[in-house]
């Protein structure tokens, strides 16, 4: 009975909050009770020995990749402030128009549904389908912009390679996609991710931002899997601009000597 | 130098001026950082579940009521990020082997080789409680959460906490007992 009442201390007695009048109590109960005071040392004991395991440092990434996100964050809600204008226009000429009477809201809309559906009939006769696939398309290729943007910027690993793999299919990625694969191939913390991204850019390589970008990008890789790549890559692209930058390369001493062969190599394959 | 508190930034932030959303950052990467790394034995996934919870904050700052401290709040959402981690993780990589990394190093200046051997075995006896207690424990050992903090965030009494951590301690030190071949120093 006593036992059970001391016991019920314990936990406010190992993070150090207990009054006096308690500590006094349980230290009175353990000098007679053996099993409260074997207890008792075995959690305190636990207790204290946890404090060895150190508290230990992010890398600079989770930094730099949390003030992307807030800047993303930002752009997005100062491009949503400019749209409620647009949605009180809109409210205030609807709400002219719109009937006060449930009952005739409901035939307004059937009314609507029904002008609607008879000029949706009267288009299809007059042979526009071609051009209505055509708008779909270019819906469907919008929205697949939209949704690799959302997943390049997602904090999983996982979901960063399936933005990448979904902007090799598109036809013609807009500024912002491009963008976005250059920023992950400079910053992003996971070798895999980047390494997706060189082979997405590589695709769109005709385009001048991506052509720069991909030069620019030599020097600031540490991973000397995504140097190897983009070495490569540069060759594939007879771009001999890259050359300078393949020679500084040589010249860096932080560079991996397999990775410094590999570059005199591309640039051999560049002047000849 | 900077006295507002978590409560005010948070309040700036669901108004809208969510560069103040760096402050807190700034503030809490580091335990919250630790908090995944004791759950989870991963320092990547830990970086990413981090970046989950700003995230979401973000996401969710709308929901935020100032009744009661930014931390609860904040380990709440915490709580769910990991808790999504696990369903979406397909293959179960048991945590103990997550440590390995750690346990191959070598000692650093300040550590002798039984400390370093000590923190393994704490490792390994931690991966083995049941989510929950490790939960209570490291809250209440590492992230300086009080017991009715705790209860809070856990929505029950904090006679439960206390009873909690009361039993995952003295499961721990048998864990750890057993793990160190019987002989506690």
């Amino acid at each position: 009975m006593k036992c059970k009442h001391i016991k019920v201390k314990f936990p406010d007695f190992l993070i150090g909050e207990l009054e006096d009048i308690s500590k006094k109590e349980i230290q009175e109960h353990v000098s007679t009770c053996f099993s409260c005071r074997e207890e008792l040392e075995s959690l305190s004991e636990i207790w204290t020995k946890l404090g060895v395991l150190p508290q230990e440092q992010p890398s600079d990434s989770l930094r730099s990749r949390f003030y992307g996100m807030l800047d993303a964050y930002k752009q997005g809600l100062e491009q949503e402030k400019v749209k409620p204008r647009v949605h009180k226009l809109q409210g205030g000429w609807l709400t002219h128009w719109w009937p006060r009477q449930p009952a005739f809201q409901v035939t307004f809309s059937l009314a609507l549904l029904l002008v609607g559906l008879t000029a949706g009939y009267l288009l299809n006769l007059n042979g526009k389908k071609v051009y209505e696939v055509a708008s779909l398309r270019q819906e469907v290729q919008g929205m697949r912009q939209t949704l690799a943007i959302s997943l390049l910027e997602q904090s999983s690993p996982t979901e960063r390679l399936r933005g990448v793999g979904l902007s090799y299919r598109m036809e013609k990625p807009n500024k912002k996609i491009i963008q976005s694969l250059l920023d992950i191939l400079d910053n992003d913390s996971n070798v895999n991710v980047r390494l997706a991204a060189v082979d997405a850019l590589y695709l769109f390589h005709d385009n001048p931002t991506v052509k720069e970008g991909l030069i620019q990008s030599l020097s600031r890789q540490t991973s000397p899997l995504v140097q190897v790549s983009l070495i490569d890559l540069m060759v594939n692209m007879h771009e001999r601009r890259a050359i300078e930058s393949l020679k500084q390369l040589i010249q860096d001493e932080k560079f991996n000597p397999d990775v410094k062969n590999h570059a005199e190599q591309g640039i051999q394959q560049l002047t000849y | 130098m900077n006295s507002t508190t978590d409560n005010q930034l948070m309040e700036e932030v669901k108004e809208g001026k969510v560069e103040r959303l760096a402050i807190l950052f700034e503030r809490h990467q580091v335990p919250l950082y630790n908090f995944f790394l004791r759950l989870t034995g991963n320092r990547g996934t830990s970086e990413d579940l981090v970046q989950d919870v700003f995230f979401r904050i973000l996401k969710y700052r709308s929901t935020y009521r100032g009744e009661s401290k930014f931390t609860i709040w904040m380990y709440q959402i915490a709580r769910n990020a990991h808790i999504d981690h696990l369903r979406k993780r397909k293959e179960e990589i048991p945590l103990e082997e997550q440590w390995d990394e750690a346990s191959s190093r070598e000692p650093g200046p300040s550590e002798s080789v039984e400390q370093l051997q000590d923190i393994v075995l704490l490792r390994q006896a931690l991966a083995k409680l049941p989510l929950k207690k490790r939960e209570v424990l490291v809250l209440s050992r590492f992230q300086n959460l009080k017991y009715k903090e705790i209860a809070e965030l856990f929505d029950c009494h904090i006679g439960t906490v206390k009873a909690h951590v009361h039993r995952a301690t003295k499961e721990l030190g048998k864990i750890y007992f057993k793990l160190s071949g019987g002989m506690v120093s």
